[in-house]
């Protein structure tokens, strides 16, 4: 099991959240595959099937579809599943039961469907084009699912704690290139954060960087870069695609005038583009420099290091967008 | 079809109705009645114009959608289809909300949100299926899942039809069901069609039923026409699951004598299939079969007709009267508070 350790990474801080979450609700059990003896491909659930039991920590066929089919009847009458995709990628095996039946029962029925779903994604892990995926936007367009993209240990435990309290369908993101590479600086609070709350993880005045999960990391690096060249960088960490906390995101823009918005998902119909169309709505005459995004390349994405770096977006080329949009 | 022997003769019960409860036989006929006389009060609605969009209907069904139903407590779980209205019925769904939801009114048990035949109802622990099934058939292993996990002994009916069998939830939701141990009971409505799609083109496997071996569950294949062959099949199903043993598989054989709704001439069926099906109304077979048990006479019968014909007619005219739904509030509640 998870202990907290002072300084827990990123996915211990999601074993610590979801093992309280079940020790605190007897109605929460965790499914998927290898989550049990195993402890789940990233070892996540390590040591819940011996705390827990094969009645709560659930091993699955491999059937994406099934199982979280399974999961919202459960969701239905009363219980609250947490589902685990092994990868983020293989949840296209499930768009079906998410899009036809977890995201829009509730608006026809009125029935509850408090189902989590928890799948690693993205890049850097050298992992190839079906391994890398950045799903959210496939999601987003679909109204009644919830998604949820923590940036930090910290968050990815209070926001999963509000996923699976929430009686709503949600998506959690979590980050496998962040998973080992974060550790917190004290001890993880396991009170729930609230989901549609952005964050403003670094001040700034001269420009406004709007981001999540590993872009968070990214902009703060930058942003101290910058600083020496007298650019003041302000990242908002909006933590939640749905609901988006638009205010925070407005209130920053309309400090700076400017605004760029980094994610790893590919660019075209990126997240970014609604966050960079609703800057453009509610700050137009704040504006001093259009929104530009930056995002992956409109590639899948590939295997060998070279072309993966080319492809997903780059300390260079943050830098050199976050100035030029700047000094402009 | 059968001669109705005269009254005299009907004393006694016939072996064909055993020892059961006539009461419960003489309600799963009234509720048959109603569903044919419900489906064929809403083909005239159609034709007259009071529906949106088209009107799927379960002629032939009724053996298998109220004979199943008729198997379980009111606290078991149903994830039915298209064809069984007469499952919705027994439950306790009220035939001027199924009309209701066919109008988009307010009044449906989605208030006009969706329409058609997606009018489950949770309160009577019916699941509201999306579109394409057999989508719930993972919902229904996942009800079962609960009921498994809180240590109650309900159990979950799921229907799906001949064409559902091919998808890969199918195959999912059975291999789950079975390697968990769910209480589930899986009804398979072969009605011969797949919209257009004849059995031969859907699976070449010798009987759906005999899928279930390889999930490692016992399969049974009955004459979907005959209420008490399935009412008998689900029962020691539901008893099975019931009991822990885990889920098991149903095909019950019927025809689908509409066409896949009631815009589809489905003048791709043989002539032959019809004419052979046209002998076997699931609703005159078993009013017979009590008939000559003595279990009901000419008389009930007879009113039990004219009583579902008028509850027809007063649904048509209760959800014809009932309000369309009010667009103001349809962006509340996309998301639970």
């Amino acid at each position: 099991m998870p202990t907290d350790t002072g300084n827990a990474t990123y996915l211990d801080a999601v074993g610590l959240a979801l093992d309280s979450e079940m020790d605190r609700d007897p109605d929460v059990f965790i499914i998927g595959e290898d989550v049990g003896q195993f402890g789940g491909a990233f070892k996540v659930t390590k040591g819940f099937l011996d705390k827990f039991g094969p009645r709560r920590v659930v091993d699955t066929p491999i059937a994406e579809t099934g199982f979280t089919g399974l999961a919202a009847g459960a969701a239905l009458v009363g219980l609250r599943p947490v589902v685990e995709f092994q990868f983020a990628d293989f949840i296209s095996c499930a768009f079906d039961p998410i899009v036809n039946v977890l995201a829009r029962h509730h608006w026809r029925t009125g029935d509850p469907m408090p189902v989590t779903m928890r799948a690693p994604f993205g890049g850097r892990l050298r992992a190839g084009p079906t391994h890398s995926q950045s799903v959210e936007s496939y999601f987003a367009h679909v109204p009644g699912l919830k998604i949820v993209m923590p940036g930090t240990p910290q968050d990815a435990a209070g926001l999963l704690i509000s996923s699976i309290r929430d009686d709503n369908p949600t998506l959690y993101l979590e980050n496998k290139y962040l998973y080992r590479r974060l550790k917190a600086d004290g001890p993880i609070s396991l009170d729930p954060i609230p989901l549609g709350v952005a964050k403003v993880v670094r001040q700034g005045r001269d420009i406004t960087l709007v981001t999540y999960s590993a872009g968070v990391h990214q902009g703060l690096e930058i942003a101290e870069e910058l600083d020496k060249d007298g650019i003041s960088v302000e990242v908002v960490d909006v933590r939640t695609l749905v609901p988006l906390d638009v205010e925070t995101i407005v209130k920053s823009v309309r400090k700076t005038s400017r605004a760029v918005v980094l994610h790893e998902a590919a660019k075209r119909l990126g997240y970014g583009a609604e966050i960079a169309a609703t800057i453009q709505e509610e700050c137009f005459w704040h504006l001093d420099q259009p929104v530009v995004r930056i995002a992956a390349k409109n590639t899948p994405t590939p295997t060998s290091p070279p072309l993966e770096d080319a492809v997903i977006p780059q300390p260079a080329e943050i830098a050199e967008t976050l100035r030029k949009v700047a000094r402009a | 079809m059968a001669t109705r022997t005269s009254s005299r003769n009907r004393r006694k019960a016939a072996p064909a109705v055993g020892d059961r409860d006539p009461d419960l036989l003489r309600r799963i006929h009234r509720f048959m009645v109603l569903t044919r006389a419900v489906e064929d009060r809403m083909v005239a609605m159609y034709k007259g114009g009071d529906l949106l969009g088209s009107l799927y209907t379960g002629h032939w069904h009724e053996a298998i959608s109220v004979g199943a139903a008729s198997a379980l407590r009111p606290d078991d779980y149903l994830a039915p289809i298209h064809r069984d209205l007469g499952a919705h019925l027994w439950r306790g769904m009220e035939p001027w909300q199924v009309m209701a939801s066919f109008m988009g009114k307010a009044t449906s048990p989605t208030g006009g949100r969706d329409g058609t035949l997606h009018y489950g109802r949770l309160d009577l622990n019916i699941y509201n299926l999306p579109s394409h099934i057999p989508a719930n058939f993972p919902v229904a292993t996942g009800m079962a899942f609960a009921a498994k996990y809180r240590g109650e002994d309900r159990v979950c009916l799921a229907f799906c039809g001949d064409g559902s069998t091919s998808r890969a939830d199918f195959h999912e939701a059975l291999t789950l069901a079975s390697v968990q141990k769910l209480p589930n009971v899986f009804f398979v409505e072969n009605n011969q069609y797949a919209y257009s799609t004849p059995l031969r083109l859907t699976s070449a496997s010798e009987s759906f039923a005999a899928k279930a071996a390889a999930y490692g569950m016992p399969g049974v294949k009955v004459d979907g026409t005959d209420a008490l062959a399935v009412h008998d099949a689900t029962a020691e199903a539901v008893a099975r699951a019931r009991a822990g043993e885990g889920p098991s598989l149903i095909e019950g054989v019927t025809m689908r004598m509409h066409g896949h709704a009631e815009h589809d001439p489905a003048d791709y069926v043989l002539k032959e299939l019809y004419e052979e099906y046209a002998k076997k109304d699931p609703v005159e077979l078993f009013e017979n079969v009590l008939l000559e048990a003595g279990v009901l006479d000419d008389a009930a019968a007879k009113q039990v007709r004219e009583d579902a014909r008028q509850y027809a007619i007063a649904a048509r005219r209760k959800a014809l009267a009932d309000p369309m739904p009010d667009p103001a509030d349809i962006e509340d509640g996309v998301y639970a508070d």
